[in-house]
């Protein structure tokens, strides 16, 4: 899941100032479920844009803003589109680009994506991944110290730590430490005994 | 007669380094009557690479111009800031201007500092930039290319000394694997805890220097005690240096105790005080220790 958080409505209206006619395109999937694009928060966007004198000719929800086929597409979900002077897509960056890239209107994005997260047992979970190409999450027994170590460090914590803490941020326990944890639990701790070469950082 | 710092390493000598700070901003003549105190007492002076993450002038700088004075320096370099180019690059310059030793770490995060939001590099980590040292050495670079003149850096790092912490131990063991030729240590005030780290590293051969901060007053302790990773100062100094008349002299009676019992257990001793080095020749003469 893309972890997003929703732009205060002062930062969208300054994005919008010299714009009118607003198409809003939402996100059914991590948006909706972070509640940042699902289909109450687009009709509360809705209502807010037009509060502020902004004229929103319509809205819609497809399944996944990172994923539309055509402009066509959205035009089957709401004709009104055509009329959009302008697009604010709440979901990802993901999802602003792909719906730029069948529209030729100015398109602009209501929330901030932080990280490649999930969520489990209720509780979300940032930053597992930071989609490097080349994953060697197995050696590290399932915690990925590239997304979760601030430092990206492979092979072993910085000298920075408190009592188990980040020195990044000291709410946050030292991802090594989570995987010394999970190594021993596993009994596979012979595998932070591994020099771990730099990760390769090419384009695709 | 030993000549350089490696030399010494190998020797038996017991060894005494000190650290240093570049100046921020372009006039280095202060930093450099600093270091003028350390002359005949320290066999080498560490110099940060902008330490806490706050901009001052590069270390490689600051550290030809110790060499320039005749001093014998260890350039610090951290991952925090460069990446496999900019590394290699820095390490072949700082060669050609005939800066012999280094001290590789990673870094402080650049949001503890004063440019909070630089962009962190870490391109390689410290176990991997020792790696890449020994690679420069063998004349060869990261990519694998032949180097037109390579280098033969005396190539130290960094560890705390905490026998409780496997991980740190581990990561120290790679280091040494990947081919430390010394260890730095932080600051030690808890002798026992570092005997019972130099048992716990027992099987690794590499020389350890054992970093020594003299305490200035009780607040000063408080703090490292609180923030800074690491560092263990006992029950008992915590005790001496709240009530002792002049904190600053208890600092450094303390300190030269330390010095005499870590020179059982160590190599040598790496001096970080906060400030200047002011008093870094009387701490020595109060150790017992001479000059170089």
């Amino acid at each position: 899941m893309i972890i997003t958080s929703a732009k205060p409505l002062g930062e969208i209206l300054a994005l919008l100032k010299d714009e009118d006619d607003v198409f809003i395109i939402g996100c059914n999937v991590c948006a909706a479920k972070l509640k940042t694009g699902g289909e109450p928060e687009v009709l509360e966007m809705y209502r807010q844009l037009e509060k502020s004198g902004k004229h929103v000719v319509g809205w819609a929800l497809p399944t996944a803003a990172c994923s539309v086929r055509s402009f066509d597409s959205l035009v089957q979900k709401n004709e009104k589109i055509r009329e959009a002077r302008c697009i604010l897509v709440m979901g990802c960056g993901s999802g602003v680009s792909t719906v730029a890239s069948v529209t030729e209107v100015p398109v602009f994005g209501s929330n901030d994506t932080l990280s490649l997260g999930g969520s489990s047992e209720n509780k979300l979970l940032l930053d597992q991944c930071v989609m490097c190409g080349n994953c060697t999450i197995g050696e590290f027994g399932g915690i990925c110290p590239k997304s979760q170590c601030p430092k990206g460090l492979l092979n072993g914590p910085c000298g920075g730590a408190i009592d188990g803490t980040c020195e990044v941020n000291r709410d946050h326990d030292c991802v090594w430490v989570l995987i010394y944890d999970r190594l021993n639990k596993i009994k596979r701790l012979d595998l932070l005994y591994t020099v771990h070469a730099p990760q390769e950082h090419r384009t695709n | 007669m030993l000549f350089n710092f490696r030399e010494k390493l190998n020797s038996s000598k017991f060894l005494v380094t000190a650290e240093v700070s570049p100046p921020k901003g372009t006039r280095f003549s202060v930093p450099l009557e600093d270091a003028r105190q350390l002359k005949g007492i320290a066999d080498a002076i560490n110099v940060t690479d902008n330490q806490c993450s706050i901009m001052h002038m590069s270390s490689l700088a600051f550290s030809k111009l110790l060499l320039d004075e005749g001093h014998e320096p260890i350039m610090q370099l951290t991952c925090r800031d460069r990446n496999r180019i900019g590394l290699q690059s820095d390490l072949l310059g700082a060669y050609a201007l005939g800066i012999r030793n280094i001290c590789l770490m990673t870094g402080d995060f650049p949001s503890c500092g004063d440019h909070p939001g630089s962009k962190p590099v870490y391109d390689l980590d410290s176990v991997q930039l020792l790696q890449l040292v020994r690679k420069l050495d063998s004349g060869i670079n990261f990519a694998g290319n032949r180097l037109d003149g390579g280098t033969s850096f005396c190539a130290g790092a960094v560890s705390g000394t905490d026998p409780e912490k496997p991980l740190q131990l581990i990561k120290l063991e790679k280091k040494v694997r990947c081919g430390a030729d010394f260890i730095q240590t932080q600051a030690v005030y808890d002798v026992g805890m570092f005997e019972e780290f130099m048992e716990a590293i027992n099987h690794l051969e590499v020389p350890v220097i054992a970093g020594l901060i003299p305490l200035k007053s009780f607040s000063m302790a408080e703090f490292m005690n609180k923030n800074i990773s690491g560092i263990r100062v006992p029950e008992e100094i915590m005790f001496r240096i709240k009530n002792a008349p002049d904190p600053i002299e208890e600092g450094l009676s303390i300190a030269s105790e330390t010095i005499k019992e870590l020179m059982k257990l160590s190599r040598g001793v790496h001096i970080m005080p906060v400030g200047s080095h002011q008093n870094t020749p009387k701490l020595l003469s109060m150790a017992g220790i001479s000059g170089n």
